[in-house]
Order: C-alpha cells, then structure tokens, then sequence
C-alpha cells in the first residue's frame, strides 16, 4: 500500500470533527427531503435507508419527482446517475493525488466523494498534504448527518423543522455554498486561475439559464479546465520552440 | 419500521446508478491518468468546479449571499485557513439578512 492510501484512526477522526460544521449545511436540504420523501408515501425506514446508501440529495430530489408505482427503474438509474455526473469530474480530479488503492478501499472513498468533503480535501491534496482518513472520516461524517437529516425530516413532516426560515434567518443555507467559496479562495494561485475561472463562472450562468438543473457544475468545471490545459500546453509549446 | 420490496429493488437500483457515477471518475483516470493534457485539465479542473458550483447559487440569490461570498472570499485570503472563512461567512449573511437584503 502506498503512503497516500494508508489510514490512521487520528486522521479519521480529525476528518470527521472537521466535517460536522460544513455537514450541518446538509440539514436543512435533508429535513426538507424527508419531508418530501414523506409525502410521496415512502417509509422513514425507507428514506433512511436510500439516502444512507445513494447519499447525493440533488439525485434523491430528482428520483422523487419520478417516484410513481410501479417504479420507472431504468428512469430512475439514469436520472440519479446523471444528477451525480459532477462526482465524475470530482472523482477524477481526485484520482491521481490516491492511484494505487488497494481494491476493498475504493468503494469507501467513491461512496465518500460528496460535495463538501471532496473540496476541503482536494485543496489539502493540491497543497500536498492530503490525507485519505481525513477524507474517510469526512465521509463518514456526512454519511451520518445527511440521513439523520431525513429522518428528521420524515418523521417532522408538516412540524417546526419542515419550516426553513430559521435556518434562512441564520444565514444557514449558505454554509454548503460558502464552502465552495472558502476553499476556492484557499485555491486561488493568482493570475493564472483568473482566466480559466472567469470561463468557468461565464459557462456555468450560460449552462444554468440554458439548460437548467445542476449541470451547469459539470460544464463550468470543464469549460475552464479544458481552457486552462489549452492555454497551459499552448505556453509550453511556444516555450519549447523558443528554446530550440 | 416497513419497506416494499418494490422500493427497497429501487434503492438498490439508485444506490448503484450513484455509486457507479463516483467511482466512474476514479476508474476512467486509470486509463486516461497518463495523458498530459488530461492532467492538465485536472489542473485547473478542481478551482473551475468550485467556482461553477459556488457561482449560481450566489446570483441567484443575490444580496446576502453575493456579501457572503465576498466576507469569505477576503478573510480567507487575509487570515488563512477554513475555519475563520467560513464562520465569517455564515455571520455576513445573517448580518446582511437582518439589515434587509434578500
């Protein structure tokens, strides 16, 4: 086993304390998921039970609007797995900071790849210290609170917790974005990103006011990578020839 | 505690359809890793995936959420760090809401 796939129980648990505040965003959206998956007649266990094992709320959303007996499965899969394209190019981006893990520790980090873990550790990994139990604990963390969530809200359907204004009031909702924000900050290496970043915001409000849904992350964040590799190899390039 | 087995079939179906786009990113790596140009897409992939994730929400709510992003933005750069960041902004966002903004 490589260095970067090995895991400590101190890196586990401070992936996992690090993880409550920016998992605590995901209540709101999970009381309000439950509440939802509560009307459409499915069971807490139920609710419980899918978000534990697909753990990815925007495709939880998206299979309620579809969730009429008998059960569309092939619709279902292909609109779950669509809504969850993002976590490809996560995925992806995150591959080559952990090659070689071994085959039993591969599920635990894909099922881990969730929004707000992956930013805070893609940026620790781009630093050069990542650390894979800093991301498994994060996972873990946010495979407890994301359906507890939802059991909360199935089981307050219709009660004070389905209301979001308190949440709102606190400035709650913005947790899940401000961490997108924080960590991009923490990302930022100056004027070599603002190009790339700037075709990143332009497409993604392009994709989002053509298109719709969520996908404007997928196309945003191919958008400004494949512009920046461009731009990269183009340098490199004309650095090359004018060496020679 | 009930179930169907007709909704438990469809979790099961959804759990594997989210699972298969995780791991797809890791498992196609394997293959396309190698090429520079890929690795220069991941290069610059990471920042451009956080700023078209982060940049929809805050426009379309507007006002609070746009001084939020600036607050983490600037106290991030200025003191380093997740955690000042994000506290700093969740506090400008209720603080903005309180003085009116959406």
């Amino acid at each position: 086993m490589s260095l970067s796939a090995r895991v400590t129980w101190r890196s586990f648990q401070a992936g996992a304390l690090r993880m409550i505040f920016p998992g605590l965003a995901s209540l709101p959206f999970g009381i309000g998921f439950g509440f939802a998956a509560a009307q459409k007649g499915l069971s807490a266990f139920e609710t419980t039970l899918m978000s534990l094992t697909v753990m990815a709320g925007t495709s939880q959303m998206v299979a309620l609007d579809i969730w009429v007996q008998p059960l569309p499965l092939v619709a279902l899969a292909v609109s779950v797995f669509v809504a969850n394209l993002r976590y490809f190019v996560m995925g992806a981006a995150l591959q080559p900071y952990i090659p070689s893990l071994p085959w039993w520790l591969q599920p635990p980090v894909w099922y881990a790849t969730v929004d707000q873990n992956w930013a805070l550790n893609i940026a620790e990994y781009r630093r050069g210290h990542g650390d894979l139990g800093k991301f498994l604990g994060g996972g873990f963390v946010m495979g407890l609170i994301w359906p507890g969530a939802c059991l909360l809200g199935h089981l307050a359907a219709g009660g004070v917790l389905s209301d979001p204004t308190a949440a709102r009031r606190l400035g709650l909702d913005f947790v899940g974005v401000a961490v997108f924000v924080v960590v991009a900050a923490i990302l930022f290496r100056g004027k070599r990103d603002l190009a790339p970043w700037a075709i990143a915001i332009v497409v993604a409000l392009a994709a989002k006011w053509a298109i719709g849904g969520n996908w404007y992350i997928v196309i945003g964040g191919l958008a400004g990578g494949l512009y920046g590799a461009a731009r990269d190899m183009n340098h490199k390039k004309k650095r090359d020839v004018g060496q020679s | 505690m009930s179930a169907s087995p007709e909704n438990l079939v469809a979790i099961f179906v959804m759990a594997l359809a989210a699972m298969a786009a995780k791991g797809g990113g890791f498992l196609a790596m394997r293959w396309l890793g190698r090429h520079r140009f890929i690795l220069a897409v991941l290069d610059h992939a990471p920042g451009a995936v956080l700023v078209s994730a982060a940049v929809v929400p805050i426009v379309n709510a507007g006002g609070a959420f746009v001084a939020g992003a600036i607050v983490a933005a600037v106290v991030t750069r200025t003191f380093g760090g997740f955690t000042p960041g994000l506290f700093a902004a969740v506090g400008a966002v209720a603080l903005a809401r309180w003085a009116g903004l959406p």
